[in-house]
């Protein structure tokens, strides 16, 4: 990977019109062509939203795995008994 | 077999082949794994109760996830002890660009820097221990949306529907809620001493 320059840690106009867009984007939601060139152009440039970036991947892909609470059996057999009375 | 058997059937797949997404996000609604059944239960039997209303089969999941959040709004929140939410959405007015602009603007700098650089050894505990946590203290209209869409998968089309709000609306809450989340891990990070609290960097200033 290439050095990201530096630049400010605040926010400037282009990291905000980024943001707008980051999320949809990382979310697969992001069709326009034209802003999918945006968001990729600016985090190609910009270090500290580059990063935020690559934070918020990580916690889409940890969100994924937290999906994990495993269904009581008293559920289980709760709906079991509740659909056999339909 | 028969139409009725053949549609008990199908229904008893789909609710088998959903109870774990279904109990996950009751869960997340209710914070309480016996609401969290109750919930489950009441809206398999109202699934089935208008299940004729169920026009394509393949749009089962979130069809139920809608009746499930409606039993939830209808049955569960107006019992909880939990004080009422701010619906922050609702009460602004500004465009979704100008929306996400004003909530950046506003943060510490502080809490930027580290959420650009976060020391990869903090972040990482953060993630293992705090980020269910920090999921749950967000708002309610925010929760829902991260849950449907980061952890059942959901598009931002279909969470819309399950919700009943626009897309817009959809793409607004995913913003602003995955912005309180990591203002919710940066506070986790400091209560817990992982990284400066900003009242004593201000003290010793």
């Amino acid at each position: 990977m290439t050095n990201k320059p530096d630049k400010p840690d605040n926010l400037d106009s282009d990291c905000l019109e980024a943001f707008d867009h980051l999320y949809a984007y990382l979310n697969g939601e992001l069709k326009d062509p034209k802003d999918i060139n945006m968001i990729e152009h600016h985090l190609d440039h910009c270090r500290s939203c580059f990063s935020r970036a690559q934070i918020e991947r990580e916690i889409n892909e940890r969100l994924k795995k937290t999906s994990a609470d495993k269904t009581p059996p008293s559920l289980q057999n709760r709906l079991k008994k509740l659909i056999d009375n339909f | 077999m028969s139409d009725q058997d053949d549609k008990k059937a199908f229904f008893s797949r789909r609710i088998d082949d959903n109870m774990h997404s279904l109990y996950s996000v009751a869960l997340r609604l209710t914070r309480n794994s016996a609401d969290a059944e109750d919930l489950v239960a009441e809206a398999t039997s109202r699934a089935w109760s208008s299940l004729d209303s169920l026009e394509d089969r393949d749009r089962f999941r979130p069809w139920m996830f809608r009746i499930l959040h409606n039993c939830y709004i209808s049955d569960y929140r107006k019992k909880s002890v939990r004080p009422a939410e701010t619906a922050y959405d609702e009460l602004s007015t500004a465009s979704d660009d100008s929306e996400i602009a004003s909530l950046l603007i506003h943060q510490t700098d502080e809490f930027l820097n580290w959420w650009a650089n976060p020391e990869r050894e903090v972040f990482n505990k953060l993630l293992g221990n705090d980020l269910l946590a920090a999921i749950e203290s967000l708002p309610e209209s925010f929760r829902v949306v991260v849950v449907l869409i980061n952890i059942e998968g959901l598009s931002y089309d279909d969470a819309a529907e399950v919700l009943d709000v626009s897309p817009g609306t959809i793409r607004s809450r995913m913003n602003r809620g995955r912005t309180l989340l990591q203002k919710c891990l940066w506070q986790h990070a400091q209560d817990a001493g992982l990284v400066p609290n900003c009242n004593q960097m201000e003290s010793h200033s």
